[in-house]
């Protein structure tokens, strides 16, 4: 399946976009979590605080499904 | 009129009545760029370092800063500065809302009080028209209940300021209140406020500002705001605001729990942002200037209790007052956060103080009979607000919490000096720092006292390794310099550090406002200098050398992470020497934490040095020199 990852800040430069600014286009087995989705391509779930799709939250055990759109939203680096 | 500025700075003789319009005095801006550069420097120049806190001689400064009400992202923050009577040093805090903007668009720059006023009084300000006026039938009402009565009475165009009762009271932890759940909370600003008997600050105001190059301005603001609005993480901020993370701080064993004893909590599925949205939103809620709308009103709904409203709880006050205090529902977070941000104290000193109490009753160190027959156990709303309650109004035992943890530990003695999780009598933030070497060391040496919001390190710890501490320094003292420009400048620092908005393009804002022509890298310089002065202002008020006020308490290296991730991690004594050891050699300062005079010459603030140098705490010479940029920019490995 093809699911497509976004991020900003010090998170999209390890995402490593290839569609877009934000955006990265990821192949991945269906099945896994998101979590496992992120060790894959090499971005540590550490520092992704939580998932974001179609306006819902999503945590890191996710299973994301075909097409899918994830925001990757870092943790908030002090209010 | 200098661009960015409204003109005017007041001053107010509380004791005489008297009020003074000043011109602002633009070169003062120049230099210290406003919000906590000034207040820095007017504190350091003006009040006698043997002044009481809370005594006459103390000076209450607001600051709207340079950007606060124009067009940029966020310049809604308004900064208030005073020596703080919780730390004993330079004190400052700010909050967004609405008031620093309307304090300039009804023309003035800056509030400067002394004194203290013979009556409770609170200043009204209408455009031109400024005048302190009776604040008795408001004197002992509670924060937001104030508020309400100030709206109702002068209009809802009035943005107030208002301390509550525990400000009145001199609770050294007290916050300054605002739209109904902006605080300005840390370092006690509120009891200087209480101690002058200023209730409220009420402002209208319908001028505009003038600035250098309006269109250069415009088109680049709104290029920022049609970037920002497609910034993936815009919209996730706008729904969850900030509480959403304290799943993420317990996942990566960062959560302060049961007052610092451990970072992993059990519940926090029970009081996590997932709840706050689901059983307590009502609407998000924005600042001045800002299109992120991270503020949630929400409300708290325990029965038993009447139904209340406030804005929150936000990340640290769910952290400080859920999991720290061991609470196993949103409602009651949330209801804790509105007894504090009502009785008018600091949420996140206040989750300290009750967290640290709590521990104290686990020990047995306090009983039933010290809490008028009440317990204060783990996760007890009940207990909590009964304590409150005695605290905020000093009865008891009541009154040596009252100054904050460091102070009633050294009433309560018998060992709680340990876990009275504080540096320089200001508690921690909503994180423990035994795993996360930067974060700690960020505590330590943060101007005044513990305080995140002057150096935020953990992904950084993360990421070069959590059991490490060398390297670390040098990231923080860059930290040190760059995110305090957010509260010299008085805006929001979500856009930079949420939203991808770079230093160098609020800079360029900043030059569009005022045409000042300055780079990041002199602001950076400006932060330094604002840093250093706070240092020698601290050290000349405690009289001691600067290493002494820099430890944290003892469990960050006696007791390792019992539970959860974490478990068994902690760093130890010497490494926290050693990070002292590095920090004050990436700043410029002697191995005893004190600056030295080739860099307070270097930094235009000589006449520092001859003060501390008179008082004998002036850094030896550092052989070889001091480093020529200090502070490192954060420059990430791989995650």
């Amino acid at each position: 399946m093809v699911i497509y990852l976004k991020a900003g800040g010090e998170l999209r430069s390890r995402l490593q976009p290839d569609v877009d600014h934000y955006t990265r286009r990821v192949e991945a087995e269906t099945g896994k979590t998101l979590s496992d989705i992120l060790i894959g391509i090499g971005v540590s779930p550490a520092f992704v605080a939580f998932a974001f799709k179609d306006g819902q939250l999503k945590r890191l055990d996710y299973l994301p499904s075909d097409g899918d759109i994830i925001t990757l939203q870092p943790p908030v680096s002090g209010g | 009129m200098a661009n960015g500025l409204a003109g005017t700075t007041l001053r107010i003789n509380l004791t005489t009545g008297d009020i003074r319009r000043l011109s602002t005095d633009e070169a003062l801006y120049r230099r210290w760029h406003g919000g906590r550069g000034i207040t820095a420097k007017i504190l350091y120049d003006e009040v006698p370092r043997d002044a009481d806190p809370l005594g006459p001689k103390n000076i209450f400064i607001l600051n709207a800063g340079i950007m606060s009400g124009c067009y940029i992202p966020a310049g809604s923050k308004v900064e208030f500065g005073a020596v703080s009577p919780l730390t004993n040093g330079p004190g400052d805090s700010n909050m967004g809302g609405h008031l620093g903007p309307t304090l300039k668009f009804a023309g003035y720059d800056m509030i400067v009080f002394e004194g203290i006023s013979p009556k409770p009084v609170y200043l009204f300000i209408d455009n031109e028209t400024v005048e302190l006026r009776d604040a008795s039938g408001y004197w002992g009402m509670k924060s937001l209940d104030c508020e309400k009565k100030f709206k109702e009475d002068l209009g809802e165009d009035f943005e107030i300021a208002t301390i509550g009762p525990a400000g009145e009271n001199g609770i050294l932890f007290s916050c300054i209140t605002h739209d109904f759940g902006r605080q300005a909370g840390r370092t006690g600003q509120g009891a200087v406020m209480g101690s002058k008997k200023l209730k409220a600050i009420a402002v209208r105001g319908n001028k505009s500002l003038q600035v250098k190059d309006l269109d250069s301005l415009k088109k680049q603001v709104t290029g920022i705001i049609l970037r920002t609005q497609k910034h993936p993480n815009m919209v996730p901020w706008q729904k969850y605001g900030t509480a959403f993370f304290i799943q993420w701080s317990n996942s990566n064993a960062v959560i302060p729990a049961y007052n610092f004893q451990t970072t992993f909590y059990e519940d926090i599925d029970k009081i996590d942002g997932d709840k706050l949205v689901e059983k307590c939103l009502i609407t998000d809620k924005a600042c001045f200037g800002c299109w992120m709308n991270c503020g949630k009103y929400t409300k708290a709904v325990i029965p038993g209790k009447p139904e209340v409203h406030l804005e929150g709880p936000e990340y640290e006050t769910a952290s400080l007052c859920g999991s720290n205090l061991g609470m196993k529902d949103i409602n009651h977070v949330a209801y804790l956060n509105w007894l504090l941000d009502n009785l008018g104290m600091d949420s996140m000193s206040g989750g300290g103080v009750i967290a640290f109490a709590m521990e104290c009753f686990q020990r047995g160190l306090i009983k039933d009979e010290d809490l008028e027959g009440h317990t204060l156990k783990w996760g007890s709303v009940d207990d909590v607000e009964h304590f409150l309650d005695m605290v905020a109004h000093r009865r008891g035992i009541g009154d040596w919490f009252a100054g904050g943890t460091k102070r009633a530990a050294a009433k309560i003695g018998r060992g709680s000096e340990k876990f009275a999780m504080q540096v320089k009598g200001q508690e921690m933030s909503g994180y423990d720092g035994r795993w996360a070497p930067g974060m700690l060391l960020s505590y330590m040496t943060a101007d005044i006292g513990a305080h995140h919001n002057r150096s935020w390190t953990i992904t950084v710890d993360m990421a070069e390794g959590r059991e490490r501490v060398e390297g670390r320094a040098k990231i923080v003292v860059y930290l040190q310099h760059i995110r305090p420009l957010f509260d010299t400048w008085c805006i929001c620092r979500l856009f930079w550090g949420e939203l991808d908005i770079t230093p160098e393009e609020i800079v360029e804002s900043l030059n569009h406002i005022t045409g000042w022509g300055i780079s990041v890298d002199q602001a950076l310089r400006t932060s330094e200098m604002i840093w250093n002065l706070n240092r020698c202002h601290y050290i000349e008020r405690n009289r001691d050398i600067g290493r002494a006020f820099d430890h944290p308490p003892a469990r960050a290296w006696e007791d390792k992470i019992p539970s959860g991730p974490g478990k068994g991690k902690g760093l130890s004594l010497a490494q926290i020497e050693k990070m002292l050891d590095e920090y004050y050699s990436a700043r410029g300062w002697d191995k005893k934490g004190n600056p030295t005079r080739e860099l307070l010459r270097d930094l235009g603030i000589d006449y520092a040095a001859d003060n501390l140098e008179k008082l004998g705490f002036l850094g030896e010479p550092i052989p070889g020199g001091i480093p020529p940029v200090r502070g490192e920019k954060y420059k990430p490995k791989a995650f």
